[in-house]
């Protein structure tokens, strides 16, 4: 039975769980809708975004199946990368990205640990994300995203991102290009 | 050659039959007399350092494996057993003492030689001579400068005669320094439904879509005290060389520009390519070291690169709509920590499936390749004409067939050729049969 003690903290962890949600779900809207620069206002100044490649090794070697911070990646942004993607969708000529993509993130299995500053939080959640292009293109990405996300009373949202490593359930990707956001 | 095929590419009048990227018939003879003739990229040295490093890969559809040998050499041969014909590795690269298939367990040496048959003094009591069942090996193998090089094809010429006159050119990206190029860890792997020719051509001969294609990504990744205008990115043809191949091979630079590296991957890889170091002056001169920039680059059939900005891929045929593209980084051995690491940062963001050049290039080609399910935009043919018969072979600073940076003289070469072999010229008639007539002399 738990004890008149560890209730508050119990309580105390589903409300950070429920913030932390609450988080994640608005990323996952203004992605969707494409409002992108309040999406960047939700990243710090010194985020790193990562997206390493994974390749397709026996089990013995499992444990170098992803690329490493100095190899290849999808992704290795920082808020100038991030930037310069928004601005680029932005630009009227990317072409690839216009007419734009129909995006629906779906975000779950949302875990929250402490992070390594007081401040700090790892969160772990899986993904689905549905990508429609044009008349009848579909791609479907599944994966992991592995966040630190900070609590920052400045920010317009309480929390920023700090650190996001993507981690994609394919080798070879079956889609054409990587054109969306994670 | 075969009339049907003779028609479908048109050099003299800078003409394409579509039917070249969409028919099933076209693309098995594409397989047979094209993939299996050439002498296809497989892998760079620097990808096996080690005795017992081994990647796989394809020539054309068939997968082989490339392993570094105990005593430093290289071998290739076919990833496929020859008892019922299972893949014999099934991942991408690692390390191994030998390939044990998962079927039976024939197993195969480094080399690719059949060491162990299971059971065989009982199953094959019959007898069985391993030696005569080792898996297939790529007929002719070869390196250049670290570049691995494989042909199925006895009768091919050797790799160094193929590479011909666009040698002087792969030298530019290849043989900056004493230690040649390395290939960054890691590579970018993707599907892409649309034919392998309408990448190798491009960047084998089309420096002309970059200003529209690439528009967005040029606005998007200038320094904020760069502009992206003509200065940068010359529009005016005579500013630039392309320079066509009798072998197919082809490329494209300009002779003068701003900082279109520095646009693209960053200053410090810009400066380090084109900010005359003199041991790359020395190795390669003055207009080799200094005046070529920007450059697009494609050995026939589909291995192409973009020396300075150093991404270099295979596009694989996967069928007549459909590609897989395998791209790696490369930087000189010599290079410092900081180009390197600008140089695999400036690619993912440029040149990958996320990268925002890229994905502008992918868009075209998958569009094509839908309009052309078509009954009627496959019986309408496309031009190639951009410089027609204005070639000229008699420049003081580039050998070879050149013409002005904008034209498509080395798409008609790089289709030209590809219609000699898909006809199945033997290679005695390849190596005196030129795809393209002769220059016009004024």
């Amino acid at each position: 039975m738990t004890s008149q003690l560890e209730v508050p903290l119990a309580m105390a962890e589903m409300l950070l769980q429920h913030e932390i949600e609450k988080f994640v779900n608005l990323e996952a809207l203004l992605i969707d809708d494409r409002r992108f620069e309040e999406w960047l206002d939700l990243f710090s100044d010194d985020v790193h975004y990562w997206m390493p490649t994974r390749t397709v090794r026996y089990e013995r070697e499992i444990h170098r199946e992803h690329s490493r911070p100095d190899e290849a990646a999808h992704f290795d942004e920082n808020k100038r990368g991030l930037e310069e993607r928004v601005a680029r969708i932005r630009s009227g000529m990317a072409w690839a990205e216009d007419p734009p993509s129909r995006t629906r993130h779906l975000f779950t299995n949302v875990m929250v640990e402490a992070g390594g500053e007081p401040d700090e939080y790892q969160v772990r959640n899986n993904f689905l994300l549905y990508r429609g292009r044009l008349q009848r293109e579909v791609d479907i990405f599944v994966g992991v995203r592995e966040d630190v996300v900070r609590r920052s009373p400045e920010a317009e949202h309480g929390w920023l991102i700090a650190r996001r490593t993507v981690t994609l359930d394919q080798s070879v990707l079956l889609a054409k290009n990587l054109s969306i956001f994670f | 050659m075969h009339p049907d095929i003779s028609s479908l590419v048109d050099t003299r009048n800078g003409t394409l039959d579509p039917r070249i990227f969409v028919d099933e018939e076209i693309y098995k003879l594409e397989l047979k007399n094209v993939f299996a003739r050439s002498w296809l990229f497989l892998a760079h040295d620097s990808q096996l350092a080690k005795p017992g490093e081994y990647i796989t890969t394809f020539m054309g559809e068939d997968p082989v494996i490339v392993a570094r040998q105990k005593d430093g050499s290289v071998a290739a041969f076919m990833n496929q057993c020859r008892h019922r014909g299972m893949r014999l590795c099934r991942a991408d690269l690692g390390k191994t003492k030998n390939f044990s298939c998962t079927y039976h367990g024939w197993t195969y040496d480094l080399g690719g030689r059949l060491v162990n048959v299971p059971s065989e003094d009982d199953a094959y009591r019959n007898g069985i001579d391993k030696a005569e069942w080792g898996a297939i090996k790529v007929t002719q193998l070869a390196t250049y400068k670290g570049f691995i090089f494989g042909n199925w094809d006895p009768t091919a010429p050797p790799l160094t005669e193929y590479l011909g006159d666009f040698t002087w050119y792969f030298d530019a990206f290849v043989d900056r320094c004493e230690g040649g190029l390395e290939v960054i860890g890691g590579s970018h792997k993707w599907v892409f439904p649309a034919n392998w020719k309408f990448a190798a051509e491009q960047f084998c001969s089309d420096m002309y879509h970059v200003p529209i294609s690439h528009a967005s990504a040029a606005l998007a990744l200038a320094p904020d005290d760069m502009e992206a205008d003509a200065e940068i990115f010359p529009l005016d043809g005579t500013l630039g060389r392309q320079f066509t191949s009798p072998w197919g091979h082809g490329t494209g630079f300009f002779t003068e520009s701003g900082d279109v590296l520095g646009l693209i991957v960053g200053r410090e890889p810009g400066e380090w390519f084109q900010g005359g170091n003199p041991e790359v002056v020395d190795r390669l001169g003055t207009h080799r070291a200094l005046n070529m920039r920007g450059m697009h680059a494609t050995i026939f059939p589909n291995f192409s690169f973009l020396p300075g900005i150093n991404t270099m891929r295979v596009w694989h045929p996967k069928g007549p709509n459909e590609m897989e593209v395998w791209a790696w980084t490369v930087v000189d051995s010599s290079a410092p920590p900081e180009v390197r690491e600008r140089l695999r940062i400036g690619n993912l963001r440029t040149f990958s499936a996320g990268g925002m050049l890229e994905q502008d290039d992918g868009e075209n080609w998958s569009e094509i390749q839908q309009v052309l399910r078509g009954h009627v935009a496959r019986q309408t043919p496309l031009n190639a004409q951009m410089g027609l018969g204005l070639d000229w072979d008699d420049d003081p600073n580039f050998p070879g067939r050149v013409n002005r940076v904008y034209c498509e003289t080395a798409a008609r070469g790089f289709y030209g050729r590809w219609a000699q072999m898909l006809s199945g010229a033997s290679w005695d008639e390849l190596a005196v049969t030129p795809p393209l007539e002769s220059v016009r002399q004024s």
